[in-house]
């Protein structure tokens, strides 16, 4: 065949070329290996071991919240949620398509779950349905290694079974937002966003643990490598007596106001009421962009909590505060006494007291009893707004409690002279000093503030800040130097308020099951002007135009122990419409305390 | 009989045996927690390519010589009616279902047309037209016919094996060279008889990166197993990304990545010096073959094998796009593996009738 030798050289030839060829193609494969396996192989060794292992949190439950008796104000229920880990799942809209009919979603939910999934990282489980029962869950649950990437986990949900009795002060939860993932939490964690749920937020939210978990292509868990557990957030038992706080949310109804008691010498707050509530059981269970509107578009603003964010005129019980100050400062009125004869006449204007025929003759005592204006405007007179000012911040007024619940409004004082708008200042003008003294003009405070003075009051003049939790040791902030029988003597005038015919709540508190002392006020309601009377029938149930009605105090009058505030917003008449309130209180606690 | 078998090439057998052992071992890593009677399926594979393969090197090198026309004939004739009466499989239609056995014509062509070339140019002059136009003709016809199945890797591996016969028949380079530049113009055609999928797959593996979820996946996947085995590997059923199935199709085409996964550099290195073994000593039967068709069959055999070992292996590496190609005698499926046994089979019997030519060997026994 070979015939030819040339031809059978050049083969020989032609050959040496293959073995080199392939000798050249052998070592490009190694030195692609040698790439791979020696100079990249700690990071393709790192990209394994992230693909072989899976992290899983383990959401630690949350500490719960009891009364001072141990009732449940805010618990955990089991539940079980729905999460899915978007990169393990191939076909995404058929799996929603397959769950919606499945877990029989809304087109709402199902909008908001895809936008969830699109805004969230795709290797981490992510939140589709949470707070299901198990009869639920059940169809899916049994059917789940189906569906690679999706997993059921069986949790707890919050429950606040008071619902709006306590919805201000305890709380919500609601999802970790962005800035929280910053803050290091996951995206499915529930944070506290309001009350003591978020006062409290560190303690009760309990420390994360985490799973390693060795998975496969398809997410599918084959084994669990390493576990931490994750440990509970701290049980916290508030100093409230949610019994107490019932009653009074009781009486109060329908009408809003904010109620307040707390202990006179330990500061421990029993009851922190403001209405209306909210039920806060509705963050939980994914509260519609709705219901949030009409809460915050509602007149009665129920996001408000009136015991602390709201600041009110206080009336006549400012004449506490007008009192003290004047027998600090000596002022000739203090020790004297006047005549009321239903007005006073300041140039051209007449200052009305609110009993149109007068007191007739009136000392200090007879003044807070009664509650005659005119007694006031002649002390606020001599006393002058410095003194009055300096006065109430000494009990407490113009600054924040310190009550752990933020935001907390501070209230008003006048300061020592009038700012005008041209941005000079001037003297307060007598009319103002007068005033004031009664708790009208510009002073604003809130409950807190109130029920604190009249803690102050009944237990010698301590400043206390309030605090929710039992058993934590009180802490003064400063102590109001009163002689002692000028504070007898107030208290005096407090008791015969609710116990001495002609006392301003006397009709009303008389009977209570513990002897009371208070001071009642009836704010006028800014707008309202003496013309407008006749479109007061216009709504029934709550008339914008009626004054707000405060009432404050301490009982038992001997030995006190708690103190109170009470306001309720366009209640009328002090003692009628917040004197109620004290005496079903005080019939609570005074039942409570035999059963001890 | 003993005379055939005392001159077989020990060369040869040594490798393929050295083969054999690291294919059992790695195929049944790849379906251990899986599949396991496809490694059983395997082994009986490998017991009728033996009978098979002892069976062939008895075959006289002149009967295949008349089975060139036939086979090349039937090979057309069967890719020609895969577009009219084809399965269809994965969006290609590639197969042909003779009732009894389903099988692929594209696969059948590639040796068709070494055994046709090889027979066409074992009595022809090279450099002459034509000589040089008859046997293009040859190929690009089923060329053809393969890329429209579409089947974009065996067009391009009978490509390249065309080039090597033509190199290897002793036409002049720039014979070869203007067979080469027209190949741009090849690719052009190429290109617009792809399906998008195939185009995909191209743009893919040139940016395996841009879609880490789709088509680049598989790729990524192979080479962080590849990589994560280091020099000396996880251990044996040690390797993670095949177990948790990482990989696709990790025993057939992706098998080299649980190779490389489980026995590092030092096992790849391994394999690769016994394909270097291997071809080697094919090439060295081929340049002492006693005819020359034998020379040019075993050369285009040889070539096969190198091109199937270098695209898979790059495919899975990352520095090749994705065609599905085996990797010789390791990757699992009966036809490849009796295919191959009996073109290796071809191979011994040239080494065989050529006995005395070819260095390294013993004198012939007495006996012979």
């Amino acid at each position: 065949m070979f015939s030819q030798l040339n031809i059978r050289h050049r083969f020989e030839g032609r050959m040496w070329f293959f073995q080199v060829s392939m000798f050249v193609l052998l070592l490009i494969l190694l030195l692609r290996m040698v790439h791979l396996q020696l100079l990249q192989h700690d990071g393709l060794m790192l990209q394994a071991e992230n693909n072989r292992l899976n992290i899983v949190p383990i959401l630690p439950t949350r500490g719960t919240i009891t009364d001072r008796f141990g009732i449940g104000l805010a618990v955990n229920h089991i539940s079980y949620r729905l999460t899915m880990i978007p990169e393990r799942i191939e076909n995404m809209d058929a799996l929603i398509t397959q769950l919606t009919s499945m877990m029989q979603w809304t087109p709402k939910q199902v909008k908001r779950i895809k936008k969830r999934i699109k805004r969230s990282r795709k290797d981490r489980p992510v939140l589709l349905h949470d707070k299901l029962t198990w009869k639920q869950i059940a169809p899916l649950s049994a059917r789940l290694h189906r569906f690679p990437g999706l997993n059921v986990q069986a949790g707890t949900h919050r429950f606040y079974p008071y619902k709006e009795l306590t919805s201000h002060l305890i709380g919500y939860l609601s999802l970790a937002r962005n800035t929280d993932l910053e803050r290091g939490f996951l995206r499915n964690e529930y944070i506290g966003r309001s009350g003591l749920e978020r006062s409290f937020e560190k303690r009760l939210h309990g420390t994360l643990g985490s799973q390693q978990e060795e998975v496969d292509a398809h997410g599918r868990r084959i084994a669990v490598l390493h576990q931490t557990p994750s440990s509970m957030g701290e049980d916290i038992r508030l100093s409230l007596n949610v019994e107490l706080q019932k009653v009074a949310a009781k009486v109060m109804g329908k009408r809003t106001g904010a109620v307040v008691v707390m202990d006179i010498h330990s500061g421990e707050v029993l009851t922190l009421l403001s209405t209306p509530g909210i039920d806060t059981n509705q963050f939980t269970l994914g509260l519609e962009q709705k219901q949030w509107q009409a809460w915050l578009n509602d007149d009665q603003r129920p996001l408000l909590n009136r015991t602390t964010q709201a600041a009110y005129p206080p009336a006549s019980t400012w004449k506490l505060v007008a009192s003290f100050a004047g027998l600090r400062q000596n002022v000739p009125l203090a020790n004297g006494s006047t005549q009321c004869k239903g007005f006073i006449q300041l140039a051209d204007r007449k200052m009305r007291c609110w009993k149109r025929r007068g007191h007739q003759k009136v000392n200090m005592h007879n003044a807070i009893m009664h509650s005659c204006d005119v007694y006031f405007y002649e002390l606020g007179d001599q006393l002058g707004m410095q003194h009055l000012s300096d006065e109430a911040k000494l009990w407490g007024f113009g600054e924040a409690t310190g009550v752990p619940l933020p935001p907390e409004s501070r209230g008003h004082l006048a300061s020592d002279m009038q700012h005008l708008q041209n941005g000079r200042e001037r003297h307060w003008s007598r009319g103002q000093n007068m005033i004031t003294a009664i708790g009208q003009g510009q002073t604003t405070v809130t409950p807190l503030q109130m029920a604190r003075f009249a803690a102050a009051i009944a237990n010698g003049g301590d400043i206390l800040r309030p605090h929710l939790e039992i058993g934590k040791a009180p802490e003064i902030i400063r102590h109001v130097d009163v002689k002692p029988e000028y504070l007898k003597r107030i208290q005096k005038s407090m008791y015969d308020v609710a116990n001495k015919i002609g006392g301003t709540a006397f009709y009303r508190l008389r009977h209570a099951a513990w002897k009371i002392a208070g001071k009642t006020g009836t704010a006028q309601v800014i707008s309202m002007s003496q013309d407008d009377d006749d479109k007061k029938d216009k709504a029934p149930e709550i008339d914008k135009h009626k004054d707000h009605a405060w009432f404050m105090g301490y009982a038992p009058y001997k030995n006190p122990k708690v103190a109170f505030a009470i306001i309720v917003e366009h209640g009328g008449h002090g003692g009628s419409a917040a004197g109620p309130i004290a005496k079903a209180m005080v019939k609570l606690l005074a039942a409570q305390e035999k059963k001890q | 009989m003993i005379f055939v078998i005392q001159r077989m090439d020990k060369t040869i057998i040594l490798s393929l045996l050295g083969l054999l052992t690291l294919s059992l071992f790695v195929l049944y890593a790849a379906v251990h927690d899986g599949d396991i009677a496809v490694f059983q399926k395997q082994v009986i594979f490998w017991c009728l390519g033996f009978i098979g393969f002892i069976g062939i090197c008895f075959v006289p090198l002149r009967l295949m010589g008349l089975l060139a026309w036939p086979a090349y004939i039937i090979a057309l004739l069967s890719l020609a009616l895969v577009p009219l009466i084809g399965d269809v499989h994965m969006g290609a239609r590639r197969w042909l279902d003779l009732g009894v056995v389903a099988f692929q014509p594209s696969e059948m062509m590639k040796w068709a047309l070494m055994l046709m070339l090889a027979h066409w140019f074992a009595s022809r002059e090279p450099n002459t037209w034509p000589n040089f136009l008859i046997p293009l003709l040859m190929v690009m016809l089923p060329a053809a016919l393969i890329v429209i199945q579409p089947d974009l890797g065996t067009t391009l591996v009978l490509l390249f094996a065309a080039i090597a016969m033509l190199i290897a028949s002793g036409f002049a380079w720039r014979w070869i060279f203007a067979a080469i530049a027209a190949s741009p113009l090849v690719l052009y055609i190429l290109w617009h008889n792809m399906h998008g999928y195939q185009k995909q797959r191209v743009l893919t593996f040139l940016d395996p990166q841009s879609d880490p979820l789709g088509a680049g996946y598989h790729v990524i996947q192979s080479s962080i197993a590849i990589g994560s085995g280091g020099f000396w590997g996880k251990g044996y059923l040690q390797g993670t990304q095949g177990r948790l199935h990482f990989l696709p199709e990790q025993h057939t085409d992706f098998i080299f990545a649980i190779l490389a996964e489980e026995g590092g550099l030092i096992t790849v290195t391994v394999l690769l010096v016994l394909y270097g073994i291997l071809i080697s000593r094919m090439l060295t039967i081929a340049a002492h073959a006693h005819s020359r068709f034998g020379a040019l069959l075993t050369t285009g055999i040889a070539s096969i094998f190198m091109l199937y070992a270098f695209v898979n292996i790059g495919m899975v590496s990352g520095i090749l796009p994705v065609v599905g190609v085996p990797l010789p005698f390791i990757s699992y499926g009966g036809s490849a593996l009796l295919t191959m046994l009996g073109a290796l089979a071809i191979v011994m019997r040239v080494a065989i009738e050529s006995r005395g030519n070819i260095p390294w060997q013993r004198p012939s026994s007495p006996l012979s």
